[in-house]
C-alpha cells in the first residue's frame, strides 16, 4: 500500500517539476512523500495534498489542463492509499478483493469529478462572477450539513 | 473533569472496540471542503476540482454500524505437538476490510470472507498461547476502524512426549518382590488368571485346547501381570543448564525449559520411562526432589501416565533452586530412577543414602556433554573443566557406592 502512495506521488512529482522553473516544488513534494509513505496516518497525506492543490492553482495555464487532469486522479489515490496504509500495518499481505470495493468507489467518484471538470471547462471564468461564489455558498451548506448529520 | 482526564478520554475514544472515524475522514472533509470553498472564492476551479473527489469520498461512504468479530474453532484437545489446522471465521457486520493477525503474519481481506484457514505450530512441549488473532476492521475506504481489538488467548499445555523404548534396556526390577502385589491386570507372567472366549487380538498361542475341544468354542488362557516392582521417578529440577556454561545464568525465553537443556531432557526421559513401566504393568511414581508438594502418587494405567506427563509440565513451571533436595516415604524396595545433572554434592549423598537404605538407584546424568566454555572470559575452558571434572568424581563415586549411574541419557 506504501508503494502505492509512491506510485500516485510519481505523476504529481513530475507534474509540478515540469511546471515549475526550479527545483524546490520537486523537493518539496518528494519530502512530503517520504513523510507520506512512513507515517500515512499524520499530516503529510494532507500537506501533500494542499501543497499540491495550491502548486497548481497558481500556476500559470489554463484551469482545465492537462496537468490538472492528471493531478485529479493522483491526488485522490494518495488520499484513498494513505488511508488504508494507515490503518493496514506494514508487512501485511493484502487480498487484492479486499480492494476491490475501495477501487470501485474510486472509479465513481473520478467519473463524478470529471463530469464536474468538464462542466468547469466550459463556464466562463473570471473574477466578477457573483453566482459562483452564491452556488458555492449553497454546495457548502449542503455539504456541512451532510457531513454534520453522518457525524 | 481535569484536563488529564479529557486527554485520556479523547485518547481512549481514537482506538478500541468501536466504530471511530481515522485521520483520512478528518483530511477528506476539513482539507475537501476547504479546497472548494477557497476556490470558490478564489476563483480557482483548479482547487475546486482537487477538493471535490474527497469530499465525495466523504459523501459516498456512511458510518459502519454493527459489532465485527473474529472468532476461532477450538483446537481439539487431543492434538499434540507438530502442526495443527483450525479455522478462523469473520463476522465483518459493515465493516469493508479486515485485518487479522494470524500467525503467519498480519493478512488484510474483505470483511465478509469466508472462513480463513489457520495453521498453528507447536514445537516445545508445556504451557504456551496457540492463537491470538489481534484484528481491526476498516470501513470504506479506511474513514472509519473498528479497533484494534486485542484477540482472546487460546492457551494449551503440550504434554512431555512419549519415546518408545524397547524394554531391553530398562533397568532390572528388584527381585523377590515380583509378584507378591499381584496385580489385577492382565500380562505375560505364568500364574493363570482366567479362562475366556477368544478375542480378536489374542495370541494364538494362548488358546486352551482342552477347554475349546470341550466347549466347541475358541478359548484362551489370561495370566497376571508382573506388575509389583515400585518405579519412583525423582526429577531433581532445582537447574536447568545446557551444554554452554556461558548461558546457565540467562535467562529463556518462549519455552518452559530450555531446549536440549537438562530439564527439558530429564523430562523426556521420565515420561518415556514412565510410559515405557506401565506399559508393562509396573506402578509408576513421580517424585519432585525439592518440591514434595508436587509429588505423584504410584499408579498403573494410561490414565496415571497422563496424570505423570501432566505434573511433569506443572514441575518444570515451578522449577528454580531449592536449597535441599528430599526423598521420603519411598516403598520398600523400590526402584528409584534419578534424573538429574547432579551440579552438586548434595544430590550424589542423596542418590548414596538412598541406595544404603536397600533401593535400586539408577542415577540417570542429564547434563548436556561435552560442556561448552564460555569463549568471552579467558577462565572459560578451565571453568569448564573443573566443572567436567567435578562432575566426572561426582559419578564415579555414585557407582563405587552401589548406584547405577549412565553417562548420557
Amino acid at each position: 500500500m506504501r508503494l502505492m502512495i509512491v506510485l500516485a506521488a510519481v505523476p504529481v512529482a513530475v507534474v509540478l517539476h515540469l511546471e515549475a522553473t526550479s527545483l524546490v516544488p520537486l523537493l518539496i513534494v518528494v519530502g512530503l512523500t517520504v513523510l507520506t509513505v512512513l507515517m500515512p496516518g499524520s499530516a503529510g497525506p494532507a500537506l501533500l495534498i494542499g501543497y499540491a492543490a495550491l502548486a497548481m492553482a497558481f500556476a500559470d495555464g489554463h484551469p482545465v489542463r492537462l496537468g490538472v487532469l492528471i493531478m485529479i486522479p493522483a491526488l485522490h489515490l494518495i488520499h484513498v492509499t494513505s488511508a488504508l496504509a494507515a490503518v493496514v500495518p506494514v508487512k501485511t499481505r493484502i487480498e487484492l478483493a479486499a480492494l476491490k470495493a475501495p477501487a470501485r468507489r474510486f472509479a465513481i467518484v473520478q467519473v463524478i469529478t470529471f463530469v464536474v471538470a468538464a462542466f468547469a471547462a466550459v463556464i466562463p471564468s473570471g473574477a466578477g462572477i457573483g453566482l459562483v461564489e452564491v452556488l458555492g455558498l449553497g454546495a457548502l451548506t449542503v455539504v456541512i450539513g451532510v457531513v454534520a448529520l453522518r457525524i | 473533569m481535569s484536563s488529564a482526564d479529557k486527554i485520556r478520554e479523547a485518547f481512549s475514544q481514537a482506538h478500541g472496540a468501536h466504530w471511530h472515524p481515522t485521520d483520512a475522514y478528518s483530511r477528506a472533509v476539513w482539507l475537501g471542503v476547504g479546497l472548494v470553498v477557497a476556490g470558490m472564492f478564489l476563483h480557482q476551479p483548479e482547487l475546486v476540482l482537487f477538493g471535490v473527489p474527497l469530499v465525495l469520498s466523504v459523501l459516498l461512504t456512511s458510518k459502519p454500524r454493527g459489532k465485527p468479530a473474529v472468532s476461532v474453532r477450538p483446537v481439539p484437545r487431543g492434538a499434540g505437538a507438530g502442526v495443527v489446522h483450525t479455522v478462523a471465521h469473520v463476522d465483518g457486520a459493515d465493516a469493508e476490510i479486515a485485518v487479522v493477525k494470524l500467525p503467519g503474519g498480519a493478512r488484510a481481506i474483505p470483511a465478509h470472507s469466508p472462513d480463513l484457514p489457520v495453521q498453528i505450530r507447536r514445537d516445545a512441549w508445556g504451557p504456551g498461547v496457540d492463537l491470538r488473532l489481534d484484528h481491526l476492521f476498516a470501513g470504506p475506504d479506511g474513514l472509519h476502524v473498528y479497533g484494534p481489538v486485542v484477540g482472546v488467548e487460546h492457551v494449551r499445555t503440550i504434554l512431555p512426549p512419549v519415546e518408545h523404548h524397547p524394554s531391553g534396556p530398562l533397568p532390572p526390577r528388584p527381585a523377590g518382590l515380583v509378584g507378591i502385589h499381584r496385580s489385577p491386570r492382565a500380562g505375560d507372567s505364568t500364574e493363570l488368571r482366567d479362562i475366556r472366549a477368544f478375542q480378536p487380538g489374542d495370541r494364538l498361542r494362548r488358546i486352551d485346547w482342552r477347554v475349546t475341544t470341550r466347549t466347541g468354542v475358541v478359548h484362551v488362557r489370561e495370566r497376571h501381570a508382573e506388575a509389583d516392582a515400585e518405579i519412583v521417578l525423582a526429577l531433581d529440577t532445582r537447574a536447568d543448564v545446557g551444554a554452554e556454561v556461558a548461558e546457565w545464568s540467562s535467562p529463556r525465553y518462549g519455552a518452559t525449559a530450555r531446549p536440549g537443556g537438562s530439564l527439558d531432557r530429564a523430562v523426556r526421559r521420565a515420561a518415556s520411562m514412565a510410559a515405557g513401566y506401565l506399559r508393562q504393568g509396573d506402578r509408576v511414581a513421580l517424585v519432585d526432589l525439592s518440591r514434595p508438594q508436587l509429588n505423584v502418587r504410584s499408579g498403573v494405567g494410561r490414565r496415571h501416565l497422563l496424570r505423570i506427563r501432566t505434573q511433569l509440565v506443572v514441575c518444570v513451571q515451578a522449577a528454580g533452586w531449592s536449597s535441599h533436595v528430599a526423598l521420603r516415604r519411598l516403598p520398600h524396595g523400590s526402584v528409584v530412577v534419578l534424573l538429574s545433572p547432579f551440579l552438586d554434592d548434595e544430590i550424589a549423598e542423596l542418590a548414596v543414602q538412598t541406595r544404603r537404605h536397600g533401593h535400586v538407584v539408577l542415577a540417570i546424568n542429564t547434563l548436556p556433554l561435552e560442556l561448552v566454555p564460555d569463549p568471552e572470559s579467558a577462565w572459560g575452558e578451565v571453568a569448564a573443566e573443573l566443572i567436567a571434572a567435578e562432575h566426572r568424581v561426582r559419578l564415579r563415586r555414585m557407582a563405587e557406592h552401589g548406584v547405577a549411574v549412565t553417562r548420557s541419557c
